[in-house]
């Protein structure tokens, strides 16, 4: 099918009209822009190495001996490699206990904050209900709370915890008592179930916050599809939305991992025994264990593994995730 | 009127037909409207009525309630007054997940974690189906539908036709009441979009499932509807086969809307048994109402309602083309009409949705009219010829309500 049209080259005779920079004005504009560039590069060189340094310096120095520690503190290599510092660590440090309880938190923490947040980010991001909004912002209310603000009502709880549990379920008669002794325990001090939910209070807000604009981000038809194929609620989130969430899922995955993993205020105010019991540390309480006694026994080197051993496992889980986790950071600017 | 319809139905030559199935169920819509939050009145009280095996589609401009309408017969929208009945079923306040109908999405909506194999078997393992039955009909859906080399990839690797080859086989696999179609093939290119709109009417002939299709292209409208109903402002304007849809517009907007190119329109006075208009007395067709009237009406005549002069005795119109369209076989002309120009809601509102050629008419303050000539006949931009009006081939409508008269 042809046309009677205005002629093309109008366009073009346009463009070519319209003033173009000047040739000093372009050499201007270009040594502008490199000079920007350079500086960027220099400034993210020196933040890199700020960042980098120490942490290569501390990993190095784990494998030399007290003596190359003292005398040439700021050199990086080791003259000979010492692994026994790290055994040293690991047992008399007593690393392995400490390592053990983290895991156990942490993953205990990450499990339920991923699962609780991403659910409740699903449902005020998608479902249209009286309160969503006043939910929503209940959750994000927490943001700005600093954790020391919660030190004395969550130490004061956790303390009384045990005997209030005892008193509520010693109204039942026959069980009441001993229910109330069995669960006591768990939600009282020094209880890793108790940290573990303290640490998903302490992350909720922040990982519904991700995730309810990641959800937002999601096409509505998917979900729609699949109720109409027969799909139940549940089913929906559990088999389509999250597997679809995945890349949000990862990077608020690791920065739980990163941020629950590192706490050290609120075990150090939690877990602390009330009767004789054994003290269930995590790695970050452990470490400041291990500076002052080590430090007392000038065992510079069985710290310095201690510390490049609580570094490794977030460093592994990041560089593993490092891809998903840009994806999950960038997923809501490029959809 | 004898004039060639803007597309036919294509035939479905080797296939081998199936009756309907003897379960098909058939749609009924009683007074069905929605109101969204905000007041917006999307749907106004629609009587639609699907017949069991049968194919409707639902056309109108954008925004005319048509995919409002298709979401609440699968129950992805709440219904604010009226009756969706699905068989006997009153399904009104049911679930999406308990009408057992399949929807296919103008975006398609596969699930981009699963591969085309479990995208396809989704909603039987949704129904609890066993793993070999399962297995068995996406096996056999894939087939149908050229899909077999494709079960194992995402759709993330498919292209466009083979994403909307998925979903109509995610919808088919089930067997479900109700097809449910939303636009489907509006984000193919033209060739592959004719293509498979003779797959789908080979597949609705060969399937028999009651089909409910929604698209804002009338040409898709009238080759795939056995019926189509015309929607405008949530209000049910006609709903009819493609021909009488074609030949027996009930208003304005339907005459406007169906057709393309479409119809052109121009006020003209009626009396002493002959439509005047741009100073041309054209005689009513015998047997018209309009024969003893004396008024003003806006007189609508089809692009191929013209023919060349010639000794037929049809009145005939001195034209000059501004604008020749070759379309091979035949040419468009668009000419000037020494008439005003008719400027109603109902034609700006089906312009409106039409192609840019179309509007291209509207800002004249004269009539323009479209007129479709052979092509083996010779003209050219600005040669003056004759073009002689078929009697039988106007259509006449009141200026005040839109309505055609008869």
């Amino acid at each position: 099918m042809s046309t009677v049209t205005t002629p093309a080259g109008e366009r073009a005779a346009r463009t070519a009209a319209a003033p173009q920079p000047t040739r000093r004005a372009r050499r201007h504009l270009i040594g502008t822009d490199t000079f920007f560039n350079g500086f960027s590069h220099v400034f993210l060189l020196v933040w890199a190495v700020l960042v980098v340094y120490p942490m290569v310096w501390a990993a190095l120095s784990s494998f030399k001996d007290d003596a190359q520690i003292i005398r040439e503190p700021l050199s990086l290599i080791p003259h000979s490699l010492h692994w026994d510092n790290f055994a040293r660590a690991w047992t008399k440090g007593g690393l392995g206990s400490f390592f053990v309880n983290t895991v156990l938190v942490v993953g205990g923490g990450v499990f339920c904050t991923m699962l609780l947040g991403s659910m409740a980010a699903y449902v005020l991001a998608r479902y249209e209900f009286f309160g969503n909004r006043f939910i929503y912002y209940t959750f994000l209310a927490g943001l700005p709370v600093p954790i020391y603000l919660a030190a004395v009502p969550l130490y004061v709880g956790t303390f009384k915890a045990p005997g209030q549990i005892a008193d509520f379920f010693g109204r039942i008669p026959v069980v009441g008592s001993s229910i109330g002794s069995f669960i006591g325990p768990y939600l009282g001090p020094n209880s890793r179930v108790m940290l573990i939910l303290v640490y998903v209070a302490w992350s909720l807000s922040f990982t519904v916050f991700f995730m309810h604009s990641f959800f937002r981000t999601l096409p509505t038809t998917i979900a729609e599809a699949a109720l109409v194929d027969g799909a139940s609620h549940s089913r929906l989130f559990f088999g389509v939305m999250l597997p679809m969430a995945r890349p949000g899922l990862i990077s608020i995955g690791i920065f739980n991992v990163i941020g629950q993993w590192n706490q050290w205020y609120l075990p150090y105010l939690l877990m602390q025994p009330s009767g004789g019991e054994e003290k269930k540390q995590v790695i970050a309480q452990g470490l400041i264990n291990l500076s002052v006694n080590q430090g007392y026994k000038s065992d510079w080197s069985g710290m310095f593994a201690g510390i490049t051993l609580a570094m490794l496992p977030v460093l592994v889980v990041y560089l593993v995730f490092q891809r998903q986790v840009q994806a999950g950071l960038t997923a809501s600017i490029t959809k | 009127m004898n004039a060639p319809l803007p597309g036919t139905r294509p035939q479905a030559a080797n296939i081998p037909l199936q009756r309907a199935r003897p379960e098909a169920t058939g749609i009924r819509l009683e007074q069905v409207s929605k109101r969204f939050r905000g007041g917006v009145l999307a749907v106004d009280r629609v009587d639609l009525d699907v017949r069991p095996g049968e194919f409707v589609v639902l056309v109108g401009p954008s925004g005319c309630g048509k995919s409002t309408l298709l979401r609440m017969i699968a129950g992805l929208e709440a219904v604010s007054g009226g009756r969706i009945w699905l068989g006997d079923q009153d399904v009104t306040s049911r679930l999406p997940q308990e009408r057992d109908v399949a929807m296919v999405f103008q975006s398609y909506a596969l699930y981009p974690r699963m591969t085309v194999r479990r995208n396809l078997g989704f909603g039987l393992r949704m129904r609890h189906t066993g793993r070999p039955e399962r297995n068995r009909r996406v096996a056999e859906v894939a087939e149908v539908l050229g899909l077999e080399h494709l079960l194992d990839r995402r759709p993330a690797a498919l292209s466009g036709g083979q994403r909307q080859r998925v979903a109509m086989g995610r919808a088919i696999v089930r067997e479900p009441k109700a097809f449910l179609m939303d636009e489907p093939l509006s984000n193919l290119d033209a060739k592959l979009r004719v293509s498979m709109r003779a797959q789908l009417s080979r597949l609705h002939q060969r399937l028999g499932t009651t089909t409910v299709y929604v698209t804002h292209d009338q040409v898709e409208a009238m080759t795939l509807g056995q019926r189509v109903a015309v929607l405008r402002d949530g209000v049910l304007q006609q709903c009819d086969t493609p021909q009488h849809l074609f030949r027996h517009p009930v208003n304005l907007f339907v005459a406007a809307f169906i057709g393309s190119p479409s119809m052109n329109f121009v006020a003209a006075s009626v009396s002493g048994g002959a439509a005047h208009f741009a100073d041309l007395r054209v005689p009513l067709p015998a047997g018209s109402s309009l024969a003893t009237a004396d008024r003003q009406v806006i007189l609508g005549i089809r692009p191929t309602g013209f023919g060349v002069a010639e000794s037929n005795g049809w009145p005939t119109l001195r034209a000059v083309p501004d604008v020749v369209e070759e379309l091979g076989d035949e040419r468009n002309l668009i000419i000037d009409i020494n008439a005003p120009r008719v400027d109603t809601d109902a034609t700006r509102a089906a312009v409106a949705a039409r192609t840019a050629d179309d509007a291209l008419l509207l800002p004249e303050e004269k009539a323009r009219f479209t007129v479709r000539v052979p092509g083996d006949h010779p003209v050219s931009i600005g040669e003056p010829l004759d073009l002689a009006v078929n009697p039988e081939r106007l259509y006449f409508f009141d200026p005040e309500t839109g309505q055609t008269l008869r």
